[in-house]
């Protein structure tokens, strides 16, 4: 944390403000919850930023306030500008994900393990037996 | 001081003259010393020498050589290490401010590898800061200034193994080491003609390297062949403990013959028709492509169409890498000192890319399971998926790049994504006289695929023997 900031935040405090965030994006205007948001240019118009939907746009602008509350006293308005430009732009990348159609079983590739040769799943053997002591449960 | 030709010889050649007694270890130390101090800051290829280290390393070698201890292909050849590998009591920067005076105890696995075989330490390459994991807008994100490519010094050597590429292409040291996450080593060696070979994740240890994306970086050589590329890899190949990233003991290791053979087999290529939009390709490189496609055909007894799979691979590997990176570099983040790095988009990249939540990084996660699958199939059909590596040629030094190079790349998110490996070989010139890569990729642990590719290609072709002028 900042030492130099004028208003540090706890931990608890941030997952608070965190958590808000993100579950009241989906349903709050964000003029609402993020007064600034609704004064300064938003992420939709700021050059070259992509072109995001009213929910996207919020969200987005949701990361960039998240940024700030926690650290605005260390950019100047061209690095603030910059960071709005990048918190849209990463905002396709995250809607290209949550659209992609995963089932509940796909697991995720926790540890990157290649898959050097294709993976086939163990065949019991004819006469294999139960361990010795094993019981069902 | 030994000719430019001798400087310039592959690995292979090399050490035949060193076993041989037809070339001492120690002068040709000096000789590329001699070369790295001269042209070395005209290109800002070093991040530093280590002549002291250097020389006892190349005396150490010529005594063992005379009394006939010869240790391989490696013995007496020196090279130059990526500034994010640990050399124990040696400044390891990490191509950043924050970091100028970080000295390490100990030597990355891959440094230990190279002295156990008697390769020479000539110096630390220059480096993108943090290896880009923070993003950058210019060449000039490293503590060394812009690395300039030989090739035309007003023109970039593209990044991270920035210093890495300039130093082989200038025939300053007889091989490099480079990492990459995502085209850290296949850019800088298209960009500067030389052959660039990123392994399949987990075949070298990242023991004593700069984590930037954990479950992404790879550690590779880059050199004058795709056979000097084998012969290096064979050296720095293996299982470690201590990176719990490698792969199982006979899976990681690599061995070469000492006839260097690459068990050739028939290989099916699949020359890819959507690794690149044709709006991204440079015309000039478009020709050079074209014409490296014919010498496929010629050669190679298999080479059909392939098409990558479409989906949202490229998003989900920058969502696992800006995630990844975040966490690599989160004090440095949090504590504001990333504010000292040179980069404008660097110092301000790691706040945004700690506001990714935990489910989109899982859901990243998953999607790469799929796509793991999805590659598998591919390479039923085929052994190597081939393409250029980069579809333009080295760019202006003050590009801003995230403009300029901001093209979509899915094989390299889904090469880098699936820790497949993949291997750049030169193959033609811009009428600018600047190099073009070509790009062999492989299914996960079939790094011998791209090797004997490479190797097949450069029998063929001389593209790997050009050399800038730089006197």
């Amino acid at each position: 944390m900042n030492k130099k900031s004028g208003r540090l935040l706890s931990r608890r405090q941030f997952a608070q403000r965190a958590a808000m965030l993100s579950a009241t994006a989906s349903f709050v205007p964000a003029e609402v919850i993020l007064p600034e948001a609704s004064a300064a240019s938003p992420a939709q118009d700021t050059q070259n930023s992509p072109k995001l939907s009213p929910e996207g746009q919020l969200e987005a602008e949701s990361r960039y306030q998240q940024i700030l509350s926690l650290y605005g006293n260390r950019f100047d308005e061209e690095q603030k500008s910059n960071l709005r430009r990048m918190c849209a732009e990463l905002q396709p990348s995250l809607e290209n994900i949550r659209n992609f159609k995963l089932e509940n079983g796909d697991v995720p590739a926790l540890y990157l393990k290649p898959l050097v040769e294709r993976e086939k799943k163990p065949q019991p053997s004819a006469n294999s037996q139960p361990a010795p002591g094993s019981k069902k449960p | 001081m030994l000719k430019e030709s001798v400087l310039y010889a592959s690995v292979g050649d090399l050490a035949k003259r060193i076993q041989s007694k037809q070339l001492s270890p120690v002068e040709l130390t000096e000789s590329y010393l001699a070369r790295s101090e001269k042209l070395g800051p005209k290109l800002n290829a070093y991040a530093r020498l280590t002549p002291t280290l250097a020389l006892e390393q190349a005396q150490i070698a010529e005594k063992e050589i005379r009394k006939g201890h010869y240790r391989g292909p490696l013995h007496g050849i020196p090279y130059a290490a990526k500034d994010l590998l640990a050399v124990k009591g040696i400044p390891t920067t990490w191509g950043a401010k924050p970091f100028a005076d970080q000295v390490f105890d100990y030597n990355a696995a891959v440094i230990d590898h190279l002295k156990n075989v008697g390769a020479i330490l000539l110096g630390k390459s220059a480096m993108i800061e943090l290896a880009g994991g923070l993003g950058y807008m210019y060449a000039s994100a490293s503590l060394q200034g812009e690395a300039r490519n030989p090739w035309n010094t007003g023109c970039w050597t593209c990044g991270s193994s920035s210093g890495s590429g300039a130093i082989v292409s200038a025939g300053l040291a007889a091989f490099a080491i480079g990492t990459e996450t995502w085209g850290s080593i296949v850019c800088p060696s298209a960009f500067c003609g030389v052959s660039g070979f990123r392994p399949t994740y987990g075949r070298a240890s990242r023991y004593g390297a700069m984590a930037l994306a954990y479950s992404m970086d790879k550690i590779g050589p880059m050199a004058r062949s795709a056979e000097d590329c084998a012969r290096i890899f064979a050296a720095i190949a293996g299982h470690d403990v201590r990176d719990r990233g490698t792969l199982p003991v006979d899976r990681a290791a690599f061995t070469l013959s000492p006839a260097g053979d690459l068990k050739p087999r028939a290989l099916r290529i699949g020359w890819l028709k959507n690794a690149w939009k044709e709006r991204d390709y440079d015309p000039a490189v478009t020709k050079v492509i074209e014409a490296a496609h014919k010498t496929l055909l010629r050669h190679f007894p298999a080479v059909k169409t392939a098409t990558l799979p479409e989906g949202p691979w490229e998003d989900a590997a920058n969502v696992i890498l800006s995630c990844e990176a975040g966490s690599s570099f989160s004090q440095m983040i949090r504590s504001g000192k990333v504010s000292e790095l040179t980069d404008p988009q660097a110092r301000i990249g790691g706040y945004v890319n700690l506001t990714i939540s935990g489910a989109d990084y899982n859901s990243a996660l998953r999607i790469r399971e799929i796509l793991q699958q999805k590659m598998v199939e591919l390479f039923d059909d085929y052994d190597l998926l081939v393409t250029a590596t980069q579809p333009v040629p080295a760019t202006p030094l003050n590009l801003d790049l995230s403009k300029g190079l901001a093209f979509a790349d899915p094989l390299g998110g889904i090469g880098n994504l699936c820790g497949l490996p993949a291997l750049s070989v030169p193959c033609g010139f811009t009428d600018k006289k600047l190099p073009v890569g070509l790009q062999f990729v492989a299914r996960a642990g079939d790094d011998s695929a791209v090797l004997q590719a490479g190797r097949t290609y450069q029998q063929f072709t001389d593209w790997h023997r050009k050399h800038p002028s730089l006197n």
